[in-house]
C-alpha cells in the first residue's frame, strides 16, 4: 500500500445539498494506485453526485477532492453524445476541447474506436443511426481518447440488456487490466461491482458516508463466475456491509419534485 | 462490358429511375402547387365578378410584374428595398444574437434586458417609423434603423432561449473531460443556439419585409413600399398587385438563398435514425 501522496483520488469529508436537501454528507473515500474502485449503494444515496464531484462536474459545498492523476476520462449514465455528430468525432470530442488539430483527433479516435469494437463503418454514422450498446460503446471510447490515467463511471451500463452489460464490462476489464488504469465505477449492481473492480465500496443509504469496503477474492478478470455467483450470495446474505443494498424502500427516498410522493398518483 | 456500353447502362439505369423521381416530386410538391392553383382560381373568380378595377386578373398582374422587371427601374426598386433588409437584419442579428447569448450564460443581464425586449416586441411597428422619420427624414438610415429595432427582440429572445434550453448534460460532460467555457461554447453549445435561432430568423426575415415596406410607404423613400405609395396615388390596383407579388417573392428567394440551407445543415440529425 501506497502513501497519501500515489493516491491517485483521494475524496475527504465531501458534503452536497442540491436545492435544500443533503444528499452527500461527510463523504471519504481513498483509492490506492492501480485500483479500480466499485462504489455500490441504493437508487437515490448520492453516488451519481459523488461521481460527477469525481469527475469535476459539479463543486462540493464542502471537502475536498485531491487529485493525482494526470488525466481522467468519464463514462456517463448516459452516453451524453452530441446528437449532431458522427461517432468519429463524438469520440474525438475530448481532443477538440483540448484544441487538439482535426486530423490528429481523427486519427486517434479511430484508435480508441478499435479498442471498444466499433466497426469503421459505424464511426460515420449519427447517434440517432446507433444501438443503446454502440452509443455506450462510444461513450467508453470517448473516455478513452484522452489517453487517461484514471477513469470514472457512473452506472453506465445500467439501461443495457443483461448480455451486452456482460460485453462492456468486458471491455472496461480489458483496459483497465491492459493499462493498470485506477478508476472508480459507480453501480447498484453488487455482481457488476464484485466483476470489475479490486474493491467494493459501500455508500450509506442517504449518502452519510461510505459504510466500508470489501475485497472479493481474486482479481478482476480472473474470478469465474461461480466464484462471483457464490460471493454475491454470501455477502447479501450474511455481511451486514450489503444488509442495505436490496433492503432499502424507494418510497422513502425524499422526493425532489414538489408533488405528493405519497399515494397511487405518483408523479416522480 | 464495354466502356461505351456503361454510359449507356447508365443512361438507362436513369431512365428507370425517373419515373420513381417523379412521383417523390409529385407527392413532395403536389399537394403545394394544388393548393397555390386553387388560390389563383379564387383569385380569377373573384376578378371576373368584381370587375378588373377593384382587382385584376392573375393575368394581368403577372404582366404588371412583367412590365416592372422588364425595366432595369424595377430592379433597383426590388433591390433597394432587400439590400436594406439585409443591412437591419444583420444588425439585428449582430446586436440581439450577441446580447441574447450574453443574456442567456448571465442572469444578472437576462433580468436587466428582459423587460425592454418585452416592450420592444410590444411596440407597434407603425410608432417606430413615425418616430424614425422625425428622427432620420426620409432616409436609408430611418427604415435600416425600423427594421433593426422590430427585429432585435426577436433575434434576442431566440439566441437566450437557445442558450437556456440548451442540454446542460452535455455541457457537463465537455465540463467533465476539462473542456474551457469558450472551448464547450464552441464546440457544444453553438450549434443548439444556431439549431434554436434558425427558425426564429425565418420569422424575423419576414418581418423585416412588412416592416422595411411600410417604412417605405410612409417616409416615401424609394422601394417596394414607395412604389405601393404611387400606385396609390394613381389607384393603379394592377401595379399595387404586382409589386406585392414582388416582395413576396423577394422574401421567398431570401429564405429560400439564405435561411433553407442553413436549417437543413443544421437539422440533418433530427431526420436520422426515424423510420
Amino acid at each position: 500500500m501506497g502513501t497519501l501522496i500515489d493516491t491517485p483520488l483521494t475524496l475527504a469529508a465531501l458534503r452536497f445539498s442540491y436545492s435544500g436537501r443533503m444528499v452527500l454528507r461527510d463523504v471519504s473515500l481513498v483509492l490506492r494506485p492501480g485500483e479500480m474502485v466499485a462504489l455500490v449503494g441504493p437508487s437515490g444515496c448520492g453516488k451519481t453526485t459523488l461521481a460527477h464531484i469525481a469527475a469535476g462536474t459539479l463543486a462540493p459545498d464542502r471537502g475536498r477532492v485531491l487529485r493525482r492523476y494526470r488525466r481522467h476520462g468519464v463514462v456517463f449514465q448516459e452516453p451524453r453524445l452530441l446528437p449532431w455528430a458522427t461517432a468519429r468525432d463524438n469520440i474525438a470530442l475530448p481532443l477538440t476541447l483540448d484544441g487538439v488539430r482535426p486530423e490528429e483527433a481523427r486519427h486517434r479516435a479511430e484508435e480508441a474506436a478499435v479498442r471498444v469494437a466499433l466497426e469503421p463503418a459505424d464511426l460515420g454514422k449519427h447517434p440517432a443511426e446507433l444501438s443503446g450498446g454502440m452509443r455506450q460503446r462510444v461513450a467508453i471510447a470517448r473516455a478513452l481518447v484522452v489517453d487517461p490515467d484514471f477513469m470514472i463511471f457512473d452506472e453506465p451500463f445500467g439501461a443495457l440488456d443483461v448480455v451486452l452489460r456482460r460485453r462492456m464490462q468486458d471491455i472496461v476489464i480489458r483496459e483497465v487490466t491492459e493499462r493498470g488504469l485506477a478508476g472508480l465505477f459507480i453501480t447498484h449492481d453488487l455482481s457488476e461491482a464484485a466483476r470489475l473492480a479490486h474493491r467494493i465500496a459501500v455508500m450509506h443509504p442517504k449518502g452519510q458516508g461510505v459504510l466500508g469496503s470489501a475485497v472479493p477474492p481474486g482479481r478482476p478478470g480472473d474470478r469465474t463466475e461461480r466464484q462471483l455467483f457464490d460471493y454475491v450470495q454470501s455477502s447479501l446474505a450474511g455481511d451486514p456491509l450489503f444488509a442495505d443494498l436490496q433492503s432499502v424502500d424507494e418510497r422513502a427516498a425524499p422526493a425532489v419534485c414538489g408533488c405528493d410522493p405519497i399515494g397511487v398518483q405518483r408523479c416522480c | 462490358m464495354s466502356p461505351r456500353a456503361a454510359p449507356l447502362a447508365r443512361l438507362r439505369e436513369r431512365g428507370e429511375a425517373l419515373p420513381l423521381a417523379l412521383a417523390e416530386a409529385g407527392s413532395r410538391y403536389g399537394p403545394g402547387l394544388a393548393g397555390l392553383l386553387l388560390g389563383l382560381g379564387l383569385w380569377q373568380l373573384g376578378a371576373l365578378s368584381y370587375g378588373p378595377f377593384i382587382l385584376p386578373t392573375p393575368f394581368a398582374t403577372a404582366k404588371a410584374v412583367a412590365g416592372i422587371l422588364g425595366a432595369p427601374e424595377g430592379w433597383a426598386i426590388v433591390g433597394a428595398t432587400v439590400l436594406r433588409v439585409i443591412a437591419g437584419l444583420s444588425l439585428a442579428t449582430a446586436i440581439g444574437g450577441a446580447l441574447g447569448i450574453a443574456a442567456g450564460y448571465l442572469p444578472l443581464l437576462m433580468r436587466l434586458l428582459r423587460p425592454w425586449a418585452t416592450i420592444l416586441l410590444g411596440m407597434p411597428a407603425i410608432a417606430w417609423v413615425i418616430l424614425t422619420m422625425i428622427w432620420f427624414g426620409p432616409t436609408h438610415g430611418a427604415v435600416i434603423f425600423t427594421v433593426a429595432v422590430m427585429t432585435t427582440p426577436v433575434i434576442f429572445t431566440g439566441a437566450a432561449e437557445g442558450v437556456l434550453t440548451r442540454d446542460r448534460r452535455l455541457d457537463d460532460m465537455a465540463r467533465g473531460f476539462g473542456g474551457s467555457a469558450w472551448a464547450r461554447f464552441r464546440r457544444v453549445a453553438v450549434f443548439q443556439i444556431a439549431g434554436h435561432l434558425a427558425p426564429v430568423f425565418a420569422i424575423a426575415l419576414a418581418l423585416s419585409f412588412k416592416v422595411a415596406i411600410m417604412s417605405e410607404l410612409v417616409t416615401n423613400v424609394t422601394g417596394i413600399g414607395g412604389a405601393l405609395a404611387l400606385a396609390r396615388t394613381h389607384l393603379d390596383i394592377d401595379q399595387a398587385l404586382a409589386w406585392v407579388a414582388l416582395s413576396v417573392t423577394a422574401l421567398l428567394v431570401l429564405e429560400h438563398a439564405a435561411v433553407r440551407p442553413l436549417r437543413r445543415r443544421l437539422e440533418r440529425w433530427r431526420a436520422l435514425g426515424r423510420g
